[in-house]
């Protein structure tokens, strides 16, 4: 509860009224904004740490042949860097922003549970420490997938536990994350506050929370049942005791599935939140993007064959998810179309949120596109394990998440550090960023259509130009940034100061442009009336 | 209303956030064992 942040207790707990200092102010966090500063922290060490791993990769796959690592730790980084990426920089990234943006956007003081926020955080580290670890154990790190299929993820050595624990840790601070979002908006919007006026970063949380509470419990299940099997003598999954392989993958692509919009609806709000500030218009079809995102929570529950269909299934099942994985493209079309909408006729200028928001919307759908390919069944037997289906995700995930995640802390990083950063640098960031994306990934679309696998370290030689052109595209993205700490780092020092409304001349909209720049410690300690 | 101050004093707050948490979490239990429960259903079935 924010008990101890309320102004009729202040007399008794002064010290809660400024930070504490040194590391306590971290280590027992409570505070919302303290606690958002350490998610996304921690995430941006993931990404360069997964970073790290993709370049691994793309070093490995510059030329065929094996040259630089031996296959099976090619495999451990091309496992790793997904569940890092995914788990320890994507997800923290977004309950980071979550915790800074939710209750600045509804008019709360603070989360409504700032403990289990703490802890919710804390967990992490020590998860991504283990997993981390995994690199020293004989065997080493788990190099069957980030998918885990059994029975390949069984016979990982002695990280196996390792692995499992991590996850488990991992999905229940994502859980405690959700709890929070959900009880924080339904409980602590300000008065006048209704949903249908609530920012649609926050709504897109809400969203996503209740994605979140409905499949991390079913991974965990998922991965305890594989712990079972392997330590337990149990046959969830062991066909020759009456087990069934093909079952994991269900139930891990009913986890997986809906992953995926948790990693891109909070992109979602964010996107809808900074098109109509620098096109100094309304969101276009606000409510109709409510409805959206909630139409694709749902549909995102639906599909998950659609990542089986080379496994065999009835035809009537793969017509069903083929229909039903199509069938999201209405909601996202809406979307698009209203984003679109937002932009036309207005009177648009290109600062580096802005410039991020447009990418999104442009590569996401390159990326929507390819996944509408993917969801022919036919044409999945043909694309299945291919680079084309890296290509396709990679497309939701950099330019869609990350893209969304780095036009967020562009967007909102003056109002948490009351100063401007460097607008220069932050578009030459943009810029390399928007280039070698496409250089990375869009020649893998090429590699896949003309057959070559994935999650091999060796190709065949008609392969070469486009995995050389595709690795210097990850170098060069990779470098490139580097200056987003660089960046970052510069502004939380100095600068020109921020002023309140931060981008001023666009007047945006919503409650956290109402507080100074920085906010104070504790916000809406007396809640705004929202006409 | 102060959301802050309510936190403290107004008890039905109080209550619907430590019920809503609780029932979230409960949720997610459910659904963590519920899933085993039906995998061990299903192989003596």
């Amino acid at each position: 509860m924010a008990h101890a942040h309320t102004s009729d207790t202040a007399h008794h707990d002064d010290h809660h009224d400024q930070p504490a200092t040194g590391i306590k102010r971290w280590l027992f966090a409570t505070n919302h904004k303290d606690i958002g500063t350490m998610y996304l922290v921690f995430s941006l060490i993931m990404f360069f740490i997964g970073g790290a791993m993709a370049m691994v990769i793309r070093a490995e796959l510059f030329q065929p042949g094996l040259q630089l690592v031996d296959p099976v730790f090619f495999n451990q980084m091309t496992t790793n860097h997904a569940l890092i990426m995914i788990f320890g920089a994507v997800m923290p990234a977004f309950v980071g922003l979550a915790n800074w943006m939710v209750p600045l956007q509804i008019g709360a003081p603070d989360m409504a549970l700032p403990r289990m926020n703490n802890f919710s955080f804390w967990i992490l580290p020590f998860a991504f420490t283990l997993l981390l670890s995994t690199l020293f154990v004989p065997g080493g790190m788990a190099a069957g997938g980030w998918t885990l299929y059994p029975p390949l993820s069984l016979q990982t050595g002695d990280s196996f536990p390792m692995l499992i624990f991590a996850i488990h840790m991992m999905g229940a601070s994502s859980i405690m994350g959700a709890i929070n979002v959900i009880v924080t908006i339904m409980n602590m919007r300000a008065p006048g506050m209704t949903l249908l006026k609530m920012p649609l970063f926050a709504w897109s949380w809400l969203i996503t929370a209740y994605l979140l509470i409905a499949v991390m419990p079913v991974l965990a299940g998922a991965v305890t049942m594989l712990l079972t099997d392997h330590f337990f003598k149990t046959s969830f999954f062991n066909a020759a005791g009456g087990g069934d392989p093909v079952m994991f993958e269900h139930i891990f692509w009913f986890f997986g599935h809906p992953e995926v919009y948790i990693m891109v609806l909070p992109a979602f709000g964010i996107i809808s939140e900074i098109l109509p500030t620098f096109s100094r218009k309304p969101l276009f079809g606000a409510t109709s993007m409510i409805y959206a995102i909630a139409s694709i929570a749902f549909l995102s529950f639906i599909v998950w064959g659609h990542h089986m269909f080379a496994d065999g299934m009835p035809v009537a099942a793969q017509l069903f998810y083929m229909m039903a994985t199509m069938l999201i493209a209405v909601p996202t079309g809406v979307k698009v179309f209203n984003w679109t909408a937002t932009m036309w006729r207005g009177s648009l200028s290109f600062e580096p949120p802005m410039l991020f928001a447009i990418a999104f919307l442009f590569l996401f759908s390159i990326g929507g596109f390819s996944g509408l390919m993917l969801a022919i069944v036919p044409a999945d037997f043909q694309y299945n394990q291919t680079y084309f289906v890296v290509a396709h995700f990679h497309y939701v995930l950099v330019p869609g998440a990350i893209f969304g995640i780095m036009a967020g802390v562009y967007y909102w990083l003056p109002k948490w550090t009351g100063h401007m950063y460097n607008m220069t640098l932050a578009k030459w960031h943009f810029w390399l960023s928007a280039i070698f994306v496409n250089v990375l990934f869009f020649p893998q679309h090429f590699l896949g259509l003309a057959g070559m696998p994935r999650r091999i370290p060796d190709y065949a030689v008609q392969f070469t130009d486009w995995n050389m052109v595709s690795s210097i595209g990850g170098f060069a993205f990779g470098l490139s940034q580097i200056l987003f700490p660089i960046i970052i780092i510069q502004c939380v020092r100095g600068g020109q100061k921020a002023t309140a409304e931060v981008w001023a001349d666009t007047h945006p909209t919503g409650l956290e442009w109402t507080l100074p720049s920085p906010p104070p410690y504790h916000s809406f300690t007396t809640a705004p009336v929202i006409p | 209303m102060s959301a802050s101050y309510t936190s403290v004093k107004d008890g039905s707050l109080r209550r619907r956030v430590r019920n809503g948490a609780l029932g979230l979490g409960l949720v997610a239990v459910a659904l963590y064992f519920g899933f085993m429960a039906l995998l061990v259903y299903r192989s003596h079935h």
